[in-house]
């Protein structure tokens, strides 16, 4: 089942069960108050109408909804404008219109984040780039290609141009057919949009092979609050000409522009992929076993992703599914899901043999299974990615999403299982890309409850601060983390993001509330 | 590190359905679990069980019978202490593919590897191959024979320890020959050998 499908029928669900539990308005739970913006009109309505068509100007509440809400559900905004370009053109206008009327616009993908950054908070216009999603271009070395290659395109191998809002399995699917692949992939590949992806730096379940899209994006456009087009849609690998404008693009979740296209390198697809998961007793033997796949696998390791019991039960009991390893029947305190991709069968057979017996001989793993089956794989995978999509099934989700030191990994589950011993509490667990050292933390309890968030918050973010690590590894700071911002940023980073935001966007109408807040607006 | 003094690896392989993961269940876990799906790709699993008093450490490689979800082939026979070749005796195509699987072997296993052959489900009425069939394929190939059945827990204990066993048994052999090897400077390769030679000989009478 593809993960598309796989949220489909999560959403159709959850519409079932969280109909009459909608989330509280942020405005209301977070307690903020509303910047000096303008209110729509219908002077600004009948603009966007002209401008766009009354197909792509959403203005009925029912279908707002869809807009206002995060898919974690901890967020909800108020929203009664949501507009759907096509053209950069069209971005362009829009943002001209507004900056110049003092309209506060939310930048929309895939809605797939998890700290309530695609969502407005207040009135913000929502702009959807569902509808930017065409494919410019694919640069593959196909072996026909070689003998017709202009010089120009010879540069370009290997790079994909497209627009924002193409979703990243489409163009994962796109490249397949021309040997290629994505190097990103995450659980939300079916929903989530390339432009939302490079917006927020998105990390995913192959960084550890291929590295962040600092990287990986090597040019791009985007539109500035002013309406004004910045083309930096380079697709030269190397290009030390000035400043590298593009990374102020990437990972600032849409307060300093809207990324309108992506020229992103793409590397071949492996003709080997073989999947492992591992059952482990301890933490300490996940780490070593970690230590064993980085020599022993070396360059064909593509993901080591790590699971506690309470996280892949997580995937038993809410889907049903079955696991894969049966020689104890009360399965392991760890599992560890290693994937391996390279250009040669046996070459990466042999690493992985070899890799199984040391763990095994050194009392590593307890038990594990190893397969290529296409059919396997996914179902080995599934176990991981849908981890995330059942917890929000008991109730509410307290997420966080973290990098620390390796050896502090896992310590900080424990510290969290100390700390709270309260009876509401359903689910405290933990699992993550343990390769990055990122943990993602995830305690379930049946609703909200600020009593609960004010023993987690700042407490956890401490934590992590006086370890030297990120309170956002992957995920950003979007509205929910602005102000912890200061955590793992120091002030003089801060300052001069202020600086930055002021100088691109002096009107603040990019993403309010998000990333930086309190944010403040030149009168 | 646990303290185990030997350390073995054990490889299933055979047709698909022949009860290959079933054998390995009911010795790991003690059960037999009935509707058991076919196994992709290859489980890997740890046993330690005694003998003489000595720990043994089995590692368990648990192959799929079906061609297209077979993988790491190569590198689950090399380094393998014993190949256990398991058919159905109720079920004969399971029975006449054996050559086939002694093709595989013969290319990438060990010369060396102590080899087992398993007829599953005596506990079935509608036996096909007669017990001194496989009797006598086993001889001629120069392997141990045992009948088994996972679901009545039938010689699946005494399949195992009997490997770890005569494992034991060559390892110590083995280690006895070192030392005068080393010393004397001589290669006796076929020393080494004639433990897996002595196997063709006296092994049916061992194990059967």
């Amino acid at each position: 089942m593809s993960p598309r499908i796989l949220l489909r029928t999560f959403q159709r669900i959850s519409g079932l069960r969280f109909s009459s539990t909608k989330p509280a308005f942020t405005s209301d739970r977070y307690k903020v108050k509303r910047g000096p913006y303008a209110r729509i009109s219908n002077d600004h309505v009948a603009f966007f109408n002209e401008l766009l068509g009354r197909n792509r100007v959403i203005a009925d509440a029912e279908e707002c909804e869809g807009y206002n809400i995060d898919y974690a559900k901890i967020v909800r905004g108020q929203s009664t404008l949501v507009l759907k370009p096509k053209t950069t053109e069209e971005v362009s206008t829009i943002l001209k219109f507004c900056n110049e009327n003092r309209l506060a616009v939310c930048p929309q993908s895939g809605n797939t984040g998890l700290v309530g950054g695609s969502v407005p908070v207040f009135d913000e216009i929502v702009i959807s780039m569902k509808f930017m999603n065409k494919i410019i271009e694919t640069n593959e070395l196909a072996e026909t290609n070689l003998g017709v290659l202009s010089s120009d395109e010879f540069f370009a191998l290997g790079v994909l141009t497209c627009e924002a809002g193409c979703v990243l399995e489409d163009l994962d699917n796109h490249l397949g057919t021309v040997g290629l692949m994505m190097p990103i992939d995450l659980g939300a590949k079916g929903s989530c949009l390339i432009g939302g992806c490079v917006s927020t730096n998105a990390g995913g379940l192959r960084l550890l092979r291929y590295g962040n899209l600092h990287g990986n994006v090597l040019g791009l456009e985007a539109v500035k609050a002013n309406g004004e087009v910045i083309d930096c849609l380079n697709t030269l690998k190397k290009n030390n000409t000035g400043y590298h404008l593009k990374h102020l693009f990437i990972g600032s979740e849409g307060t300093l522009g809207i990324v309108t296209k992506v020229a992103i390198q793409c590397p071949p697809l492996p003709k080997a992929v073989n999947v492992a998961l591992l059952g482990l007793n301890s933490f300490e033997k996940v780490l070593k076993a970690f230590r064993l796949a980085k020599r022993e696998l070396a360059e064909i390791l593509s993901s080591f992703e790590m699971m506690d019991r309470r996280s892949i039960d997580i995937s038993f009991t809410t889907f049903g599914m079955k696991s894969p390893l049966t020689s104890k029947t009360d399965g392991h305190d760890f599992y560890v899901l290693l994937e391996t991709s390279g250009s040669n069968v046996n070459h990466d057979e042999e690493k992985l043999g070899s890799f199984v017996e040391k763990a095994l001989a050194d009392d590593i793993i307890e038990d594990g299974t190893l397969t290529s089956d296409p059919t396997k794989v996914k179902h080995i995978w599934a176990l991981r990615e849908r981890i995330s999509e059942g917890v929000l099934r008991e109730g509410y989700v307290f997420k966080y999403d973290i990098s620390i030191p390796i050896l502090s990994y896992y310590k900080v589950i424990e510290m969290i299982e100390e700390r709270l011993r309260d009876p509401r509490v359903i689910r405290i667990s933990g699992y993550g890309h343990l390769g990055d050292g990122n943990i993602h933390v995830q305690v379930s309890i049946p609703s909200y409850e600020p009593d609960i968030a004010s023993q987690l918050e700042p407490f956890i973010f401490e934590y992590v601060s006086k370890l030297r690590g990120s309170v956002s590894a992957e995920h950003g700071i979007g509205f929910v983390k602005t102000k912890y911002l200061h955590m793992s940023r120091t002030s003089s980073e801060i300052k001069l993001m202020h600086e930055v935001k002021k100088m691109m966007d002096p009107n603040g109408i990019l993403n309010p509330y998000k990333v930086l807040y309190p944010l403040e607006i030149s009168a | 590190m646990e303290d185990y003094k030997f350390l073995f690896k054990v490889v299933l392989v055979g047709n698909a359905g022949v009860g290959k993961t079933c054998l390995v269940r009911r010795f790991t876990q003690g059960l037999f679990p009935p509707g058991q799906g076919a196994t992709i790709g290859v489980d890997f699993m740890i046993k330690t069980v005694e003998v003489e008093n000595e720990k043994v450490k089995l590692f368990i490689w648990d192959t799929a019978g079906q061609e297209r979800f077979r993988s790491i082939t190569q590198s689950y026979y090399r380094s393998a202490h014993a190949l256990i070749l398991v058919y159905d005796i109720s079920c004969q195509p399971t029975f006449d593919c054996l050559p086939d699987w002694l093709r595989e072997i013969e290319e990438y296993a060990s010369n060396k590897v102590l080899r087992i052959l398993v007829g599953n489900k005596i506990d079935r009425e509608d036996r096909e191959i007669p017990t001194h069939v496989g009797e006598d394929f086993a001889q001629r190939h120069g392997m141990y024979f045992l009948e088994t059945s996972a679901k009545e827990a039938e010689n699946v204990e005494r399949l195992f320890m009997e490997i770890a066993a005569e494992l034991m048994e060559d390892k110590i052999q083995a280690r006895s020959k070192e030392l005068p090897r080393y010393e004397t400077n001589t290669t006796s390769i076929n020393g080494k050998t004639t433990s897996i030679g002595d196997t063709s000989n006296c092994g049916c009478s061992r194990l059967s």
